[in-house]
């Protein structure tokens, strides 16, 4: 018999499935998780937005321009390591990060007023793990690109030169993992319990 | 225009991206139009970001480069939303909003084109500052890019007919 690529993705999410499963059945996290979404879903926030006519819509919105912010800043600084436009330098591109980084805080204080709304859409929702998992891989990647890779920057700052293995790698895995969050993001509504 | 919006939600291509249950069909289109969303509005947001002095290190002439990028979202966003149109015509084309959102993504083009121009001179281009007119023109297309992406995400709450035969909501 031979093996897809499709058995392969159903045999990954299937792992993925029940690590998460065995993970929101553990006693101990589901007791305080539950009281959190308890206080959550009670908060004036998460009221606002179940009752209200266009915060949802308004929040999606914010939700889509932080994404988009993320995209011209953590995408863009992305294909730049990966060796695409190298006139740009490298150092004076990263005065885009802090425009990036407004633009995640935006995407997780709405994204939090979601949950806050309707926190058993999201918890049992096979999109969203997958999105918890792709952030988590960015935000490995983001620690690995500071402590492994800032330092050299200047090294191949220079105008055309091939960005050293390190950049690209942390390049492909960063573009890679943002993808994964919005393909992961815009796939919610399909996996809600 | 019922009968065109009839005779395209009979098509064999819109029936199954209405109707197929595989992940291939609306999912992806869906994440296609997102993806290229992210890419067109994102190297957009970068090269305004720069020409409103938001990275004072990186040459204007540089980023034109990032066209490439954009042109590739807005390419993939083309073949995606015609498929979405596809899919419900009559949910887009009955609603005003579709082609405010239409209208917004033309001049939000054309003000890109200009900026390039601005990008391409030499004058310019070397510069630390960029002039007062890309400037404006450059706050202009950040503004005109909101306006395209909150009216994109409000055509899913303000459409009245679904389909010729069924309503919103």
């Amino acid at each position: 018999m031979r093996i897809g690529l499709l058995d392969v993705w159903t045999t990954v999410n299937q792992w993925i499935y029940d690590l998460w499963m065995s993970v929101m059945q553990w006693d101990w996290l589901n007791d305080h998780l539950r009281s959190l979404l308890n206080t959550l879903y009670y908060t004036p926030m998460g009221e606002f937005l179940r009752t209200s006519t266009w915060a949802w819509p308004v929040f999606e919105s914010l939700h889509f321009m932080g994404m988009s912010l993320l995209a011209g800043t953590i995408v863009m600084f992305d294909l730049r390591l990966l060796g695409f436009a190298r006139a740009v330098p490298v150092p004076a591109m990263h005065r885009l990060i802090p425009f990036g980084i407004f633009g995640f805080l935006l995407n997780m204080s709405t994204g939090i007023c979601f949950i806050c709304a309707t926190p058993d859409q999201y918890l049992f929702n096979a999109a969203f793990r997958w999105k918890v998992i792709f952030i988590t891989i960015a935000g490995l990647n983001v620690m690995f690109f500071y402590t492994r890779v800032f330092r050299r920057l200047e090294s191949f700052a220079a105008e055309h030169h091939a960005p050293p293995i390190g950049a690209r790698l942390v390049g492909g895995v960063s573009l890679a993992a943002w993808v994964g969050v919005m393909s992961a993001g815009r796939l919610l509504t399909f996996f809600r319990p | 225009m019922d009968p065109f919006f009839l005779w395209i939600e009979g098509l064999p291509l819109s029936v199954w991206l209405r109707e197929a249950t595989t992940f291939w069909a609306f999912p992806t289109v869906l994440i296609l139009h997102t993806v290229g969303l992210a890419f067109l509005v994102g190297a957009n947001v970068a090269i305004d970001i720069r020409a409103l002095g938001g990275m004072p290190g990186v040459p204007l002439i540089s980023l034109r480069r990032y066209y490439r990028w954009m042109w590739a979202g807005f390419w993939v966003n083309a073949f995606s939303g015609v498929l979405l149109l596809i899919a419900y015509p009559t949910k887009a084309l009955t609603n005003p909003l579709f082609y405010v959102k239409l209208a917004f993504i033309a001049v939000g083009l054309v003000v890109a084109q200009i900026i390039r121009g601005y990008l391409m001179r030499g004058d310019v281009g070397a510069n630390i500052a960029a002039p007062p007119r890309l400037r404006l023109l450059a706050a202009a297309s950040l503004l005109i890019w909101v306006v395209s992406i909150t009216t994109g995400r409000l055509l899913a709450y303000t459409c009245s007919r679904l389909t010729v035969d069924t309503t919103c909501g």
